[in-house]
């Protein structure tokens, strides 16, 4: 049970890492390059620690002892906070998603910027300090798995259906074409919103969790480095296939610890043990810049598992 | 009433007037075919009635009714359908895939039942599917249904345009230039397949080729655009005796 205490932490939040680099492919499968879901993250969190610090108080008022926090409520807050995202999402995603390429990438920062900025000066936000003290349904950081690993199958579930589905096919058309795709009748703007928010969706639930899982929320959650760092996780992992950015949030959630753990080997050059412990975001742009040259579609590719597919085909026959 | 009614249709980009005023009409069950010399606005011609591109002014009848203002998909929908010169497949998704993203107007999953399996989007996906294979088999691509689109042949992807265009199951169907890149081996089974699916499918079928002998021996009347001008309409015989054509074509 060692292990667990000392990398709880760390298990859990490579889930939630995972789920938002989700939650950024889900509008790139139609070609959207939108950096938006920090901002819903944020607005999740918010939802969430709100209600759980002024509305879902025990009985007798007071507050809630650590691991009592009923889950039922995390569930009913994290169901608002996707419901509130795509209401949001459908509110900006109509008129940004008029936009393409790169012009909308910067649209969706911007929002990120507007939610950050709004949550600093915001009364009921907690202004800079943020909402402390958010009640905990858990004693141990790693129980929080019973809630982050069902919601990253589900929704890695989700996607991958949705992939092999009829509103999926006229997602990933758009995305290869998006004059052909309306030709044959697919109409772009519904189809783009619609994946605009269903990774909005996902994003504010993920950030509802996180409020009780990090106990505080502040408006240094869910900003602009959020944004690189979870489209880094789709570059890195893979944008053609949902396994890409499960993988890039597991791995690149990780590295700090790996690298802690390299940096404790005896015997190294004090200089590049001190690199590695706090060069960190160094070494993100580093990978981020030299692994697109190495793998152009990420770690993962469809053609992957198609290469697989045929030489068992082979083996079999 | 004609099926398809182009009234002074016009198009202008700047200074150029791609498509002048062109007027003309398009009978049910007619493979119509449109030629002209390179730049005279054929393929202009075929952006406006898909929408692809508005009209500077003039009206598109459709089924008698104003197209005119409509998005390109709420068009293909309606029952008009095209393929591309500079083929405009999905490259990265299969030849199947491609035709079955064009049943997306005659299919209703919507995202939960798509995700979820329910009955209704289970028999819906077996229909896309069956339908998207007949399609192949018939554009004689039946064997390289898998196969990504990117990697088939000049010829084989203007076919799996063709079947990807069947696919919306369209009244009106616009060729653009199918035969190009095609040997003339190649144009001869074109010719029979065109023919084929407007009999099969009851289609009306307006032509955009370059190949003289093709569209002369496949259309019923021959359209003539020169510098965006209708500068000659009629049967195949009449167009290519008419003094102006041949102006177009050879020059003083």
């Amino acid at each position: 049970m060692d292990f667990f205490s000392t990398y709880g932490f760390l298990i859990v939040s490579m889930l939630f890492q995972a789920m938002l680099g989700l939650s950024l492919y889900i509008p790139l499968m139609t070609g959207q390059l939108s950096l938006a879901s920090p901002g819903f993250y944020a607005l999740g969190g918010y939802i969430a620690a709100i209600l759980s610090t002024t509305v879902f108080l025990p009985e007798g008022g007071g507050k809630w002892e650590s691991g009592t926090f009923p889950i039922i409520y995390v569930l009913i807050e994290t169901v608002l906070a996707g419901l509130a995202s795509a209401l949001l999402a459908l509110l900006i995603g109509f008129p940004s998603l008029r936009l393409r390429g790169i012009y909308l990438a910067l649209a969706t920062i911007a929002f990120v910027e507007i939610v950050r900025v709004l949550s600093l000066n915001l009364e009921i936000t907690g202004k800079a300090i943020g909402i402390f003290g958010v009640p905990q349904p858990f004693i141990n950081k790693f129980d929080y798995v019973v809630l982050a690993l069902p919601l990253l199958i589900a929704s890695a579930w989700f996607v991958y259906r949705l992939e092999r589905s009829r509103v999926g096919r006229a997602f990933t058309a758009l995305r290869e074409d998006e004059l052909a795709a309306a030709a044959m009748g697919v109409n772009p703007t519904t189809n783009k919103v619609l994946a605009f928010v269903l990774g909005a969706v996902l994003a504010g639930m993920v950030g509802a969790i996180s409020a009780h899982f990090l106990n505080t929320w502040n408006a240094r959650q869910g900003t602009f480095d959020v944004s690189i760092l979870v489209l880094a996780y789709v570059i890195i992992g893979g944008s053609r296939t949902f396994l890409g950015p499960i993988l890039g949030g597991l791995l690149l959630t990780a590295l700090p610890e790996v690298l802690r753990a390299i940096a404790g080997i005896q015997g190294l050059p004090l200089f590049l043990s001190q690199f590695l412990l706090d060069g960190r975001l160094i070494i993100y742009g580093l990978l981020i810049v030299v692994a697109p040259l190495f793998y152009p579609q990420g770690l993962i590719t469809p053609d992957l598992f198609k290469r697989r597919a045929v030489k068992t085909k082979e083996a079999g026959a | 009433m004609s099926i398809f009614e182009s009234r002074g249709a016009t198009r202008r980009f700047g200074g150029l007037v791609a498509v002048d005023s062109v007027s003309f009409a398009v009978e049910q069950g007619e493979i119509f075919g449109l030629i002209g010399p390179n730049g005279a606005g054929k393929t202009t011609m075929f952006n406006l009635i898909t929408a692809l591109t508005p009209p500077t002014s003039g009206q598109l009848l459709f089924q008698g009714q104003n197209i005119v203002g409509k998005q390109p998909h709420q068009i293909a929908a309606m029952g008009i359908a095209r393929t591309f010169q500079n083929i405009r497949l999905f490259g990265n998704l299969s030849a199947l895939e491609n035709v079955k993203v064009a049943q997306h107007t005659h299919t209703h999953a919507n995202v939960f039942a798509g995700i979820l399996g329910t009955p209704g989007a289970r028999e819906e996906a077996r229909r896309v599917e069956a339908k998207a294979r007949e399609l192949l088999r018939l554009v004689g691509l039946g064997e390289s249904a898998d196969e990504k689109a990117k990697n088939f042949s000049y010829g084989d992807q203007r076919r799996l345009e063709i079947a990807r265009a069947l696919a919306l199951e369209p009244k009106l169907l616009l060729l653009d230039e199918p035969g190009a890149g095609m040997n003339p081996n190649e144009k001869g089974i074109l010719s029979d397949l065109i023919r084929q699916i407007r009999d099969q499918f009851n289609l009306t079928i307006i032509l955009i080729e370059h190949h003289v002998p093709l569209v002369m021996g496949l259309c019923d009347r021959i359209a003539v655009l020169n510098f965006g001008q209708l500068i000659a309409l009629g049967k195949p015989a009449e167009v290519q005796s008419d003094p102006a054509v041949i102006d177009a074509y050879l020059g003083d």
